[in-house]
Parts: structure tokens; sequence; C-alpha cells
């Protein structure tokens, strides 16, 4: 509290109030990520953050107001629209999934860039600084922008706290949750318009194309040092609210430092360390084999069976 | 144990299971047609037939997971809507992801909290029952482990745990024993077994003939259609089995030994 205080004394309003905001979109990123990452949706994710930047454009153009949550508002549907072309493309075509994402990722951003070149060399009114969207730019937020960013986050968060049991029954197997009766595919598509609203709230603190990596490296890390669902959600959103923060921390005393790049880097240093060093899955544990898990009951006329796995398929 | 009568109360006569006239599609590949049988009472019951013959997608389509393109099924007489309360469905073993974050105890928890309503996690009772399935399929002592570290035979328990956490009284099994050894899908079986025995019905999908044999009371022979179905001694007959398996002529003389084999022993 006396920290709390004396920090307050020191740095602006302002700045308090935005790195809060965005600390809060960097935690809820994580507990989101968890769900896209586990769903083996990132690549989605990442499609649905490079289509953003089309929406943001349009709705400037559109609605002639630089307001944050109007330009969001674009970028959400946008996003939606990218995640819509997905479908329709699995549907309709026989292009696999990872060519369909590289197809409508790179086209929704080559629409998002050209429309924005295009606005601010026309010079049209607000355009200025559009490209603050590309690799997140906090230290021109407002502390107004900021509260909206918390806001959404925390609402987030509580979707995923709230419909926990319901989210991992259907990340987990949703052949089997369809067949008790739940709604499997709308449970799903709400966990994928979370993530779209994940990236689209973390486009200020990471940009277009880097804030993918907030949903996506802290569920990565967590993963190495848990095998429960919950403690993985608490230790990607802690990753993810450390990286956002730093991002805000360490660009506020560069001006002309982008946000995104360095969130990048802060949660990759995590990853590093984890992905080497976490008990068990790290790998330097595994160089070492230290890992066995004793006292545990293992039947002894249950042998690994991969061999079986791959000759025996499905009929 | 339980008392499963409720559901005959209404439909005395309708059989436990019955298909009608099923005719399922992938695109315009059609994967089954016209199948159309019923499985009267409680028993063992294998669906059996070569690879793509569609016996998974016979058990998804009565699931409503795979759309089908005609036909009906019935569950007591009624539409699944009814009565999916009352019904568990095993998948394969491999279209989950076995590193998910989840322990044994977790899994087999979904299975008793997946009867309760929306945003209720459950309590007491639901964990009691969790633990009493983990008992029954012999994995009480892993309930604490992460579900990768298993064994094959021992995941298909893990997901045979979760279906009686359901207290179901229909239990619909994809190809329970792919990839488990031997000594595995005795243990299996026992516990199949065992449930017949407390008046379920259990349906699954099987390739293996011998065993077959050995275990099931009634099968059906599918190859994109209904071959045959009754009981197994009746069904699994070298001229079924042929037709069954047209055009698969290595695998037949396999085939046929294994029956003469398993007619043998049994």
């Amino acid at each position: 509290m006396i920290h709390m205080t004396a920090l307050a004394a020191f740095i602006p309003y302002n700045t308090l109030v935005v790195a809060a905001g965005v600390a809060a979109v960097g935690c809820a990123a994580g507990v989101i990520g968890t769900f896209g990452v586990l769903r083996k949706r990132a690549l989605v994710g990442d499609a649905a953050a490079h289509a953003t930047l089309v929406g943001v454009a349009s709705a400037l153009l559109l609605t002639g107001q630089r307001d944050l949550a109007i330009l969001l508002v674009g970028g959400l549907i946008s996003a939606m629209v990218a995640i819509a072309f997905l479908v329709l493309i699995r549907k309709f075509t026989r292009t696999r999934d990872d060519a369909a994402i590289a197809i409508v990722l790179s086209v929704s951003f080559g629409i998002g860039i050209t429309f924005i070149s295009g606005m601010v060399s026309r010079g049209i009114p607000g355009s200025g600084g559009l490209e603050r969207f590309l690799l997140g730019h906090t230290a021109s937020l407002t502390a107004h922008d900021a509260t909206l960013l918390g806001a959404v986050s925390a609402i987030s968060v509580l979707c995923v706290v709230v419909g926990l049991k319901e989210a991992t029954m259907v990340a987990f197997d949703p052949d089997f949750a369809t067949a008790a009766g739940w709604p499997a595919a709308t449970i799903d598509f709400v966990l994928v318009a979370l993530v779209a609203v994940m990236v689209v709230v973390g486009l200020p603190a990471a940009g277009a194309v880097l804030v993918t990596a907030l949903v996506v490296i802290p569920p990565a890390v967590a993963r190495q040092w848990t095998e429960r669902i919950v403690p993985m959600l608490v230790i990607a959103g802690a990753v993810g609210l450390i990286s956002a923060l730093s991002g805000v921390m360490i660009s506020s005393l560069a001006v002309q430092l982008p946000t995104g790049p360095i969130v990048v880097l802060v949660a990759t240093s995590f990853l590093i360390f984890s992905v080497f060093l976490a008990p068990c899955r790290g790998i330097v544990w595994r160089t070492r084999s230290a890992c066995v898990f004793p006292s545990d009951s293992y039947d002894g006329n249950d042998t690994g069976t991969t061999a079986d796995t791959v000759t025996e398929r499905k009929s | 144990m339980v008392e499963n009568d409720s559901a005959s109360k209404m439909h005395v006569d309708a059989p436990m299971l019955e298909w009608h006239d099923l005719t399922v599609a992938y695109g315009r590949r059609p994967v089954l047609w016209n199948v159309d049988f019923e499985i009267p009472k409680p028993c063992l019951f294998g669906i059996i037939g070569p690879n793509g013959a569609g016996k998974s997608t016979l058990l998804k389509a009565s699931l409503d997971l795979v759309q089908r393109a005609g036909g009906s099924v019935r569950f007591w007489g009624q539409p699944l809507a009814q009565v999916r309360s009352r019904i568990a469905y095993v998948p394969q073993r491999e279209t989950v992801d076995w590193d998910f974050p989840v322990t044994v105890m977790d899994v087999v928890r979904m299975g008793a909290t997946s009867k309760l309503g929306w945003f209720q996690r459950g309590g007491k009772r639901e964990r009691e029952l969790a633990l009493s399935s983990l008992d029954r399929v012999g994995l009480a002592d892993c309930s604490n482990r992460q579900i990768g570290k298993l064994s094959g035979g021992q995941q298909q328990r893990v997901f045979l745990a979760r279906a009686l956490a359901r207290e179901a009284e229909i239990y619909l099994l994809d190809e329970p024993m792919a990839g488990v050894d031997a000594g595995s899908q005795e243990q299996i079986f026992n516990i199949l077994v065992n449930l017949r025995d407390q008046g379920k019905l259990i349906v699954a999908v099987h390739h293996d003939i011998r065993t077959a044999v050995e275990w099931f009371d009634a099968v059906a022979l599918i190859d994109m259609r209904l071959v045959a179905a009754g009981p197994t001694a009746e069904i699994l007959t070298p001229e079924n089995l042929a037709m069954t398996y047209s055009g698969r002529l290595s695998v037949l003389d396999e085939i046929g030994e294994a029956v003469e084999r398993g007619g043998r022993t049994s």
C-alpha cells in the first residue's frame, strides 16, 4: 500500500490507469488464450488478429470518429468476418485448414494495410497514427480507453470462470459433450469469439501483427508448469499480466518504442525459461530423465500401445 | 443395482434401440445405406465390419454427431433428445488430445457433471460417483495422474469410467479395444459383461472376429449396409463374413480360421 501511494505520487494518473488497463488485457488474454491453445485455435486467433485492421480502418472511414471503442468494434466485426470466411472455406472447398488460415490472414491483412496507407496518404482526418494498431502503442492511450479495455477484459475472464465446466468439457472432448446433450458447437463458438475479443482489446497493447503472442505464449508457458487446467489458467493470466505490464512500462520510457515487440520479448523470455527449466516438461529435466512418476500403480499387463494405435485406425 | 424400468413403463413393447432405414452420406459419398435392425433387450452387442464400413458412423449418426440423410433411430421407442441422460457415449480414444491438462479424476468427473445443469460444477455426490466409477474399472489408484501418463488400455478404461459416471442404461462404445493389448481387452470385456448383467445395453464397435465370437451376445455385420444381425453364433458364419468382407480376400482366410477356433472354444 505504501508502495502504491509512493508510486502514485511519482507516476501520472493517466499512466497508472493505462498500465492497469493493459495489465488486465494481458491477464485476460492469457486466460482466454488457454482455451484457444487447448482447442488448437492459435492460428485462427492469428488470422482474426490480422483481419482487425480492415475493421479499424473502416470504422474510422464510416463514422469519421476516432474513438477507441468505435475502432475496436470495427476490428471485432472484421475479425468475426474473417473467422466466418474460415468456416465457409472449410465447408465448401477442399482447401486444407492451414492453407485456409494463411489465405484469410494474408488477404485480410493486405486489405487492411491498403486501407490504412490509402487513408493516411489522402490525409483523411483522424487517420494519422492508425499504423500504431500494427505494432501496438500504449503511450497514446487515455485513461478512458484503458478503463474500457480493462472492463472488456474483466467480463471476458468472468465468462470463462462461470463457464469453466462447459468450456473444459467441450475443449477436451466435443463429441462426448454433444452426445451428452451440450451445445458443443455453440460453446466452441463462444470460446473462439472470446479469442477474437481478446485479440481486439489487445490491439493497443501489442498490435495486429503481434497480439496473437499475447494469446498464445502465456498458455504455452503455463502448460510447462502444470498438469491441471485451473492452475494453467492462473499461471497464463499472471504471465500475460506481467508481459503486458512490462510492455507498458518500458515503452513509456521511450515514447517512440512500440509496445508489441516488448510484450512479445518479455513473454518469450518466460517461455524460454520454462521450456528449459520447468519440472517434468522442461528440456533439462527430460534429458536427465529425472521425472519419473513414482509410486503410481502401473498395471503390468498394460504396455505402451502406440504401435497398435498406428495399425488399427478408425473404421 | 439401479432400477432401469422407468423407461419401459411408457413404451413397454418398444425395443431398447432400433434403427429404421438409416442412411448417412459424407458429401455425395454414401457411407451407410438403409440400415434397419433393432436390439430388443439388454445385451452385449457388437458392431462388426471391415475398415471404412461405417461402423463408427452408425454410432455417430445415432447420437446426432453426424447428420442423417434419412431414416431414424429410436431409444425405447423415443427420439434421442428425450432420453439423452440415459445414454452414454465412449468415443474413439485417438479423437482427444491426451496431453490435455486434466487428471484421470477430472475426466471421470466430467461424466458425472455432464448430467447437471448449466454452470453447475457438482460436489460431493459427483466426486463419489467418479471415484466409484474409477474403482469399477480398476483405476482408483491413478485418479490424480495426468491422463497422458497412462497406457492405452488405461486410457480406454478412463473413457469407460467417464461413461459409467453418467449412470446410463445404454452405452455406445466406438472401438473400445483399439490399441489395447490382450490382457486389458479381457479386463474391459469383463467390465462390459458386468454392466450387461446389471441390465444395461452395451453396443460396441469392434473389429476382431475372434474376440467377438468369444464375448458378444449378439452382433450386426456392417459393410456400408447391414449384412446380418442377430445372435453371435447364428450371424458370424463363413458365408456372412464372406459377404461382409467381400473384395478383401486377404483377410478372409484369417477370419475363417478365427471363426473356427472361436467356434471350438465356445
